[in-house]
């Protein structure tokens, strides 16, 4: 190793004793996850000489079910690779410091970083009553999050209630809860919503920002289309079964046992757009609709009120295609398809009379 | 008599704050905040049992 890595994130992934192999391996698992090929060389390249980010983390009106997201990954290698790729600097759940010697932490870095440093963003941001119902050492969510994302080089925001206010903001919206994205303006803001959101998806964006110097493409939403510009339903591993018609249509029956269709069951894969089936869960165990329940369209805006109840089925399915992207899919589309799923209703239902009709001869 | 506040404290899931009365170096008496509101039990009103699951997992 030559002195021009030193400091480098390279450099000190070689000290923790992580090996080329498995530098590489996860240089690989990156580039396929943003969707670049033979992009791996060109990440290890730029993962050898960038040196670690400062990143703070804040937590609003959340569960910190992204941290666990964050901080589970089973592989001890990607989990030390992420910790180093993300030099977080202050993140209540893991940080060491408490009360003022926290708030110092984060002082430290808007301070001394202005302009330089990342932050991510998890959980909604109340703005109801003057925003008392989230208060982080005595300062309301709503001041800290202008503050903090205000003098930053970019914000990521994980997971549904960053994005768009998510559970704290499904009907009634008690709080007044938002996203960041309606909590402050003229910021730079990507997106990765999810409940929870998956940590190959934010270190996938991050090492995107240290490879390119820019933030991935994102779609209207802003969520970036490596991640969020397939349907689940289009690469669901269940898609032959949906086109061949054989649907689960009880928990435990022989095509549940037998890894049908989950589509009559509610799974709201047809109208999600998230690289769950392909990235998947644990360090690619297994995913939701793998284990057997259906998607219950956590990526999709306002999800807690738009897909539930999350075990009705879907009324309208969005045509075939696997080239379609949430932007793609416009009402008419979804329109056509369900006069389209209607007629087939129309033609089955006629066909089932006349059969009726025959038994009765 | 020094009240001290602890805010906000880490290593847990959840906003916490601790106020302490200080005296003569004993802790005196102690308060225990949490300082974030969702309302989960009012979002959850009316809504179809088989998710009240997912949604007070969120908790």
């Amino acid at each position: 190793m030559g002195k021009a890595n030193e400091g480098t994130i390279y450099d000190s992934l070689r000290k923790r004793g992580v090996s080329r192999r498995d530098f590489m391996k996860f240089c690989s698992l990156m580039a396929a996850t943003l969707a670049l090929p033979s992009g791996a060389g060109r990440i290890a390249e730029a993962l050898e000489k960038a040196k670690k980010p400062s990143l703070v983390w804040l937590e609003f009106q959340d569960c910190a079910g992204n941290t666990e997201s964050f901080l589970r990954a089973s592989d001890p290698t990607v989990v030390q690779i992420v910790l180093d790729i993300l030099s977080v600097d202050y993140h209540e759940t893991i940080m060491a410091p408490a009360g003022k010697q926290a708030e110092k932490s984060l002082d430290d870095v808007v301070k001394n970083q202005k302009g330089k440093y990342l932050v991510v963003v998890e959980g909604s941001i109340p703005l109801k009553d003057g925003g008392v119902y989230c208060t982080v050492g005595g300062k309301a969510a709503i001041d800290t999050v202008k503050e903090v994302c205000g003098g930053a080089l970019a914000t990521i925001a994980i997971g549904a209630c960053a994005w768009d206010g998510g559970i704290p903001a499904a009907n009634p919206n008690p709080t007044g809860a938002v996203g960041v994205k309606d909590a402050v303006k003229g910021i730079t803001l990507i997106n990765l919503p999810g409940c929870p959101a998956n940590v190959v998806n934010l270190t996938a964006t991050v090492v995107h920002y240290l490879t390119f110097g820019s933030l991935p493409l994102t779609d209207s939403m802003g969520r970036p289309l490596f991640a969020y510009g397939t349907r689940i339903h289009d690469g669901c591993e269940r898609r032959a079964h949906y086109d061949a018609g054989r649907f689960v249509r009880q928990w435990g029956d022989y095509g549940h046992q037998n890894g049908w269709c989950l589509y009559e069951m509610g799974c709201k894969g047809p109208e999600t757009y998230k690289n769950c089936p392909a990235v998947r869960w644990n360090q690619g165990t297994s995913w939701p609709v793998e284990a057997g329940h259906g998607c219950i369209g956590c990526a999709a805006p306002r999800f807690w009120d738009t897909m539930s109840p999350f075990y009705r089925r879907l009324p309208k399915v969005p045509g075939f295609g696997v080239e379609t992207t949430a932007d793609d899919v416009g009402i008419g589309v979804a329109a056509a398809t369900a006069a389209a799923v209607a007629a087939h209703g129309i033609i089955r239902a006629v066909k089932h009379k006349t059969e009726e009709e025959r038994e009765e001869k | 008599m020094p009240k001290i506040a602890i805010d906000p404290i880490t290593r847990i899931e959840g906003h916490l704050r601790i106020e302490a009365q200080v005296e003569g170096g004993k802790v005196k008496d102690a308060w225990a905040s949490g300082t974030m509101f969702r309302g989960i039990e009012l979002i959850l009103k009316n809504r179809d049992p088989r998710d009240c699951w997912a949604f007070a997992q969120r908790i």
